[in-house]
């Protein structure tokens, strides 16, 4: 019971087999060393950029509990990445001592801020954790992973739908209220926020941060409706209806961003086709979510909430209903006047279209050069408008709430192809699902693919970044500085209650350019095998090539696995994921297992993995190959991913 | 008369606002407001046809990400704009028009694909070819190079989109203003 399972740090051995006229071995086996209670694995790492510089390098090889976890937390807060996904104890055990080691440190002083927040955070939801059994964990063992550790969305002290809707709507609304405060209204305009590019993206600060904060609602919305595919219809139906409720209280608050970027979630297309979800809405919250939804009609250029905002943009309370808006008739009803005032926090989205649309179609000059003013003075109304609002934003006295802002960001983010995944999980499309993801556009420049590549360095420092990175032209608009802001705390997807269990498979490339494996074929009979689990997994891909230049460094990709792919196709994925050309014939797949035993896939079936967690899983080979499989890869662990 | 809710989509910086005003305005005026709840209308006439033609002009709210959904879900007809002086505006339309298929649960939905600021040739980065093969790529999505400063084939960009509308759904020619969406399910 108390095994480590999964450690294979990278063998040092192996690699002097690579040595050639070019590259000297970068590693060099030391030996072991013996301390109490606990053995480790000792090399060198020459960097060798570096030669002046030896990193000595230890790996813990055995150890009790509490060695292990002594090694598990880093001085400088990282988590020892070949720990994830290990079990070794009982998960109260490891808490405890993670704990303590982690309390040792800090009492040295010798973490950084963000892990001490998070160490506040552990404490919190330790007590949540061990009564409730972290949910998807199975088995009595723990699985950690890097960005996931310390805080997880099942075991934040909130959980929907069961919260407070009043206060959530006012912590939203006190987030809104502080990144409004802060916006400069000048950046909104049109030369300036539509303009905006890499380079001046600065120039527009105030503005992205709030456009930010209205994604992450939305986002949260999203994400919490889907991620857990197991609930029962009903009960996801009370999550829309609880964040029916909280938006319910941002209308009365007039927080009209944070109103409408939980309607646009409610009305994102992976939870709006959720139809026997919604039929499960009560009738008096089915109409709730209409009224709303017409506030922000797109209806004769956004008719209702320009006429909402002129109404109430200073009132002191929410007062104007539409005569059809029953559910908000008597809510404003029932509420009477509130006594304390609300200020307004406008929806930004309306005043930059309009900025933009007025920079476009007036001309900055007229006949003569002359300075046109009747356009300044257009735009300045515009930004009048907004001051007024940001003075009124004033009234909100709002108390900050640090376990609020935990669970925020605790919450995991899916893209929008995650999203709809796991929304088809959950209520299968109609429509059989088709061929609709024509080839990556290759551009000419091939900009296209190098954006996000993350870099998981296998010395001691490890920093193990992972992220789902869907596609290559992550330029532009796609994922924004968003990520960025959410990422320390975001979740993995492989190992959080998400449905998307991990698997760890690496490519492999025959350096002699040798064409292992037979070819690609026709169509083959499919396997026709029982489906247990999910349809869909993110697998990691890795690239293990023969050149000794890749050791220490080794890139991940995660891409979307169905069990109809098969393997030529995901190799061609995979591929495209890592920026390889060549001929997808030249590479195997072959499937990591958790003894470092590898399945290497035929190219001719159908991938069926049968996965409940990491890395069980099978690849149906149709005749396993002999020698001409790449070499045992040493740095197949489960890795988690911060996405 | 029919109406038509057009979708300009495209990314940050490609001239979506110039095309549409300059399609529904005609003219760059001085007595512009965007803020009048006409001002993205134009009826016009295609085919001997009257037509009223609404605009949802994403401009200035490319990164509020998850209101794309809505905007495609209300849109019939997308005009994807990139600038052919911007290669990543080009690269970022696959995923537009993925997430629109998406939204829309059908593989063929009325489109044109558009690379504005032709008249920006010194600048050109993404070639004409490049805008074709894409639109073939698209299975019939019309393609053109506009330039809306020059006042090159903007109408045409929006003329393309109705009648590709009017094959794909022409059972709905007598459908007058009052079509309130229907937004629960």
């Amino acid at each position: 019971m108390w095994k480590i399972c999964g450690i294979s740090k990278a063998e040092p051995v192996l690699f002097a087999h690579y040595v050639d006229d070019d590259y000297q071995p970068t590693w060099r086996l030391w030996g072991e060393e013996r301390v109490d209670g606990a053995v480790y694995t000792e090399s060198d790492d020459e960097i060798s950029h570096l030669e002046w510089e030896t990193v000595r390098v230890r790996f813990v090889k055995a150890g009790t509990v509490e060695r292990l976890v002594e090694a598990l937390a880093t001085d400088d807060g990282e988590l020892e990445s070949t720990y994830v996904n290990v079990s070794f104890a009982e998960c109260n055990r490891v808490l405890d001592l993670l704990l303590r080691r982690y309390e040792a440190l800090a009492a040295e002083d010798v973490l950084p801020t963000a892990v001490l927040q998070k160490l506040a955070i552990f404490r919190a939801e330790r007590n949540g954790m061990s009564g409730g059994g972290g949910g998807g964990g199975g088995g009595g063992g723990v699985c950690l992973a890097p960005g996931m550790r310390l805080s997880a969305h099942h075991t934040s002290s909130y959980r929907l739908p069961h919260v407070p809707h009043r206060h959530f709507a006012e912590q939203l609304t006190r987030m809104d209220m502080e990144l409004f405060k802060k916006l400069v209204p000048h950046q909104c305009l049109g030369a300036v926020w539509s303009r905006r590019d890499k380079d001046r993206s600065h120039d527009a600060a105030t503005v992205l941060a709030t456009v930010n904060q209205f994604n992450a609602v939305s986002f949260r919305v999203i994400s919490t409706v889907l991620v857990e595919p197991n609930l029962r219809p009903l009960e996801r139906a009370d999550i829309l209806a609880s964040w029916l409720d909280i938006a319910r209280e941002l209308r009365v608050l007039k927080n009209f961003s944070s109103l409408k970027a939980i309607i646009s979630g409610l009305q994102s297309n992976s939870v709006y086709r959720l139809r026997k979800t919604w039929a499960l809405l009560p009738k008096e919250k089915a109409e709730l979510f209409d009224e709303l939804a017409r506030i922000f009609s797109e209806d004769n250029n956004r008719w209702a909430q320009r006429e909402l905002l002129m109404r109430e943009g200073t009132a002191k309370f929410a007062d104007t209903v539409g005569e059809n808006d029953r559910q908000l008739q008597k809510l404003l009803h029932e509420r009477g006047s509130p006594g304390v005032s609300h200020g307004t926090i406008p929806y930004l989205g309306t005043f930059l279209t309009d900025l933009t649309m007025i920079d476009t179609a007036i001309p900055d000059t007229v006949a003569d050069g002359l300075i046109n003013f009747d356009k300044r003075r257009k735009e300045f109304e515009v930004l009048a408008q907004i001051k007024l609002l940001q003075g009124a934003a004033n009234a909100y006295h709002l108390a900050c709430d640090p376990m609020f802002d935990r669970w925020f960001d605790s919450v995991i983010v899916l893209d929008d192809r995650e999203a709809h995944t796991l929304s088809c999980q959950i209520e299968p499309s109609t429509n059989p699902p088709k061929e609709r993801r024509p080839k990556k556009v290759n551009d000419n420049n091939g900009h296209g693919h190098r954006k996000n590549d993350s870099i998981a360095s296998t010395s001691s420092s490890n920093s193990s970044q992972f992220y789902c990175e869907t596609d290559g032209t992550a330029t532009g608009w796609k994922r924004d500085s968003l990520e960025r802001r959410t990422s320390p705390t975001r979740l993995s997807h492989g190992s959080s209650s998400s449905s998307l269990p991990s698997l760890d498979v690496s490519l492999s490339s025959a350096n002699s350019g040798q064409k292992p494996n037979g070819k690609a074929g026709g169509a083959s009979p499919a396997h026709a095998a029982a489906r247990t689990g999910p349809d869909f997994y993110i697998i990691r891909v890795t690239f293990e090539s023969d050149t000794v230049e890749t050791e220490g460094v080794v890139l991940y990709k995660s891409i979307m696995l169905s069990n109809n792919e098969r393997t030529p196709q995901v190799i061609r994925n995979a591929m495209l994921k890592l920026n390889l050309d060549g001929d997808p014939d030249a590479y195997t797949l072959a499937q990591v297992l958790p003894d470092r035993g590898r399945n290497v896939a035929s190219s001719e079936c159908k991938c069926i993995l049968r996965s409940e967690h990491c890395v069980q899983s099978e690849l149906h080979p149709a005749a396993a190959p002999a020698g001409a499989g790449p070499e045992p890869v040493a740095n197949g662990k489960p890795r988690g991913k911060r996405s | 008369m029919r109406e038509y809710k057009i979708v300009v989509l495209g990314s940050g910086g490609v001239g979506k606002s110039a095309l549409t005003v300059q399609f529904v305005q005609g003219i760059f005026v001085e007595k512009y407001d965007p803020t009048i709840e006409d001002s993205y209308r134009k009826q016009v006439e295609v085919d001997g046809q009257q037509c009223m033609l609404e605009i949802l002009d994403t401009a200035g709210t490319e990164q509020f990400t998850a209101m794309r959904d809505l905007y495609m879900k209300n849109g019939q007809g997308f005009v994807l704009v990139y600038s052919i002086t911007a290669q990543s505006t080009f690269n970022d339309l696959q995923d537009l028009r993925e997430q629109i298929l998406r939204v829309k649960d059908k593989d063929d939905v009325p489109m044109v694909l558009v690379g504005n600021k032709c008249d920006l040739e010194a600048e050109r980065v993404v070639g004409k070819e490049q805008g074709h093969n894409l639109s073939h790529q698209f299975k019939s999505c019309a393609f053109m190079e506009t330039s809306a400063k020059a006042k090159i084939n903007v109408n045409d960009v929006f003329y393309d989109l109705v009648r590709q509308i009017n094959k794909k759904t022409p059972g709905e020619v007598r459908k007058v203003k009052k079509v309130r969406t229907c937004v629960m399910l």
